[in-house]
């Protein structure tokens, strides 16, 4: 394909293409719409070759030749049981730990040919336990790399201040100290620290592990909207499945000894488990946990058991016999009225005269098919209206969630207007 | 020397309060003032030295988590010598070599006494300190030298200072031997003082001692609270490092799941 130009203009910006060559038409991947050539985009931003490790003293590799591609500016979760070598690969990456044999590249470089120091300073890095350095104040430790680096002072104030209001930390803080702060501020500011020189690649080793489930969730949602801005490439180690299903886009589980059991998205590891290894680890209840993953709207759209509300009553009936349905909803302009029972429609009444009972269940389409269930299940009915800031957009049944969880969430569907 | 001259013979009635406020006792060469002087500057000596020999040799070893055994064993072996034996064997060799009665013997006996303690606080003290945050130091491309001097060495360095000031008063308290191996220093008045049957002279040079012991631990107080800088000086020795033990919870912050559940209907 032809290089884009234009800067982070997307699909606008590719330059015209003669008819020739136009035909059929090659749709642009999400990722393809940046500034970066396409030569880039093939190679990797990490790529691990026969990567294996084996500890001196031991008779086993903690890590068996491993092979993984992470493609540049996605989240990849390391993920599986005690001694499967996930923190010992991410280590290998930076060499904390050097390989006993294989290949790591970073953006095509080798990292055996790069000084460690050097290589560290351009590679973020998040641990569990924080590991903020007590005796600094939170400003200083932000600003550990970029010192280590000979940046000028007004410099690194400067991005300290930027990262402080990344991250979410009050710049009242900067000049406190790491044992002032909560375990979930404390995780920011490693966070912060870890983005300090702006490195292409961040690696975490289980970054939200210490904290309590409340701030985890919240420390989660927070690294996924830094992702949405920022679009880092990044490796996390993680040993909760949920975690890696909620901030990963692919999730490579390790089986002990470090072998690669399978690498797919969180949907497709839920939904096809390579091994009886992976079926096992996701666990029996993979299809609840897919549920937390989709959304109302990757579901197909349908429309339901729904008449315009000055439709007549016979098309009425005509519709909700074809839905099997005791109720038949009505809409008008877009906004969905109420639903209406099937022995108020007799024929010769007008539907708008008919009394209408509000629906009880609504969700958006951002909802995860999750909180849908959960809501069609409280409200003791079987058909959820999803309602897109007050426009109504279709229907969602139990049947369809269900029907959803046996095809593939990860393919695009297409979206009636 | 003193072992010849020996101290101002004093009336055996004389009071602990009338032989400190007679100034003769103060002054002189064999006063407190001038034994205060010699005792001072050996211990500085002894402990100087001992921190030169044991806190650089500790701190590297400690951090490249080398010889752990092998410290411990020499610690304990040099923990186990006998101060004042050690002097006395060395006395007679000192003499031999054209060194005298002192101050080397004394010196060397002391050195033996002090490194070992702050050999082993040293090592301990740089090996606890917090994995994460000489992991994270690592992690960010500091250099080996950089963990050490500026992650390991701060934050060890309170226990570093309690280990010295502990071998210091321990010099201190040990260091009146001197006097028994033809020495001066403070310790000549507990030597005099039984010599001559003179429970005045005993008391007095055990009290000045003892002063001067606590003295010391004061003055090293001060010194460290000078030398450390106010990010090290505010941590407590107990919690290097460790995160908040409270977890902020704002409850407000938690997304709700989406969705409503507006009216009740009552669909089937």
């Amino acid at each position: 394909m032809l290089p884009v130009s234009g800067a982070g203009t997307g699909v606008a910006a590719r330059p015209p293409i003669p008819a020739c060559l136009s035909s059929p038409p090659v749709p642009l991947l999400p990722h393809e719409t940046g500034t970066v050539i396409d030569q880039d985009l093939k190679t990797p931003a990490i790529r691990l070759r026969g990567v294996r490790k084996r500890f001196p003293g031991t008779t086993e590799d903690a890590v068996a030749a491993l092979d993984l591609d992470v493609e540049r500016g996605s989240i990849v979760a390391l993920i599986g049981p005690s001694g499967c070598g996930k923190t010992t690969t991410l280590r290998m990456i930076n060499r904390l730990i050097e390989p006993t044999a294989g290949r790591i590249e970073i953006e095509g470089d080798d990292v055996s040919n790069q000084p460690p120091v050097e290589l560290r300073r351009g590679i973020g890095y998040v641990i569990q336990q924080v590991g903020l350095f007590p005796h600094r104040t939170i400003a200083a430790n932000i600003a550990t790399v970029p010192r280590s680096l000979g940046w000028d002072r007004s410099r690194v104030q400067e991005r300290v201040r930027e990262l402080a209001g990344v991250v979410g930390i009050d710049a009242q803080m900067l000049d406190r100290y790491p044992d002032e702060l909560s375990g979930g501020q404390q995780q920011r500011v490693g966070v912060a620290r870890a983005l300090a020189a702006d490195p292409p690649v961040l690696l975490m080793d289980e970054p939200f592990g210490a904290v309590d489930p409340i701030v985890r969730g919240r420390l989660q949602d927070e690294l996924l909207e830094l992702q949405n801005r920022l679009h880092k490439t990044i490796v996390l180690v993680t040993h909760d499945l949920d975690e890696a299903i909620k901030v990963a886009d692919q999730v490579a589980l390790l089986n002990v000894g470090g072998i690669l059991e399978q690498y797919a998205t969180p949907d497709e590891l839920l939904r096809a488990p390579a091994s009886e290894f992976v079926e096992r680890f996701v666990g029996e209840d993979r299809s609840m946990r897919r549920l937390a993953l989709a959304t109302v709207g990757d579901l197909p759209f349908e429309a339901g058991p729904v008449v315009d509300v000055d439709a007549d009553v016979t098309t009425g009936l005509a519709v909700i016999d074809d839905h099997r349905s005791d109720w038949l909803g009505l809409v008008e302009d877009e906004t969905f009225l109420g639903w209406v029972p099937r022995e108020q429609l007799v024929v010769g009444t007008e539907l708008r005269q008919i009394e209408r009972f509000l629906p009880a269940a609504q969700v958006a389409p951002s909802s995860t098919l999750r909180s849908a269930l959960e809501i069609i299940m409280t409200s003791r009915t079987s058909v959820a209206v999803v309602n897109d800031a007050g426009r109504f957009r279709g229907t969602v049944t139990l049947e369809r969630i269900r029907a959803g969880l046996a095809g593939d969430l990860d393919a695009p569907t297409e979206h009636a207007a | 020397m003193s072992l010849v001259l020996g101290q101002r013979a004093i009336p055996r009635d004389t009071t602990l309060w009338e032989w400190f406020t007679d100034p003769v006792t103060w002054t002189g060469s064999g006063g407190i003032l001038v034994s205060l002087g010699d005792t001072v500057a050996l211990c500085a000596a002894v402990i100087v030295a001992s921190a030169i020999l044991a806190v650089p040799v500790s701190a590297y070893l400690a951090h490249r988590r080398l010889a752990q055994v092998t410290s411990a064993w020499l610690v304990n072996i040099g923990r186990a010598l006998p101060t004042f034996a050690v002097a006395a064997l060395l006395v007679p060799i000192s003499l031999r070599g054209g060194y005298g009665f002192e101050p080397w013997p004394i010196f060397i006996a002391l050195t033996l006494l002090t490194v070992p303690p702050m050999f082993l606080s040293t090592y301990v003290a740089v090996k606890e300190v917090d994995e994460a945050a000489v992991n994270a130091a690592r992690a960010m491309g500091f250099t080996e030298r950089a963990v050490l001097l500026s992650v390991e060495l701060p934050l060890a360095s309170t226990v570093i200072f309690t280990g010295l000031r502990v071998a210091a008063v321990q010099v201190v308290a040990t260091e009146p031997i001197r006097a028994f191996l033809g020495g001066d220093g403070l310790g000549r008045y507990i030597r005099d003082g039984i010599g001559q049957n003179n429970a005045t002279l005993t008391v007095g040079g055990t009290f000045l001692i003892a002063a001067l012991a606590g003295l010391t631990g004061i003055t090293l107080t001060a010194i460290e609270r000078l030398a450390k800088p106010y990010g090290v000086r505010r941590l407590r020795a107990d919690r290097s490092s460790r995160p908040g033990e409270t977890d902020e919870v704002d409850v407000t912050d938690v997304a709700e799941p989406a969705g409503s559940h507006a009216a009740a209907g009552r669909l089937r």
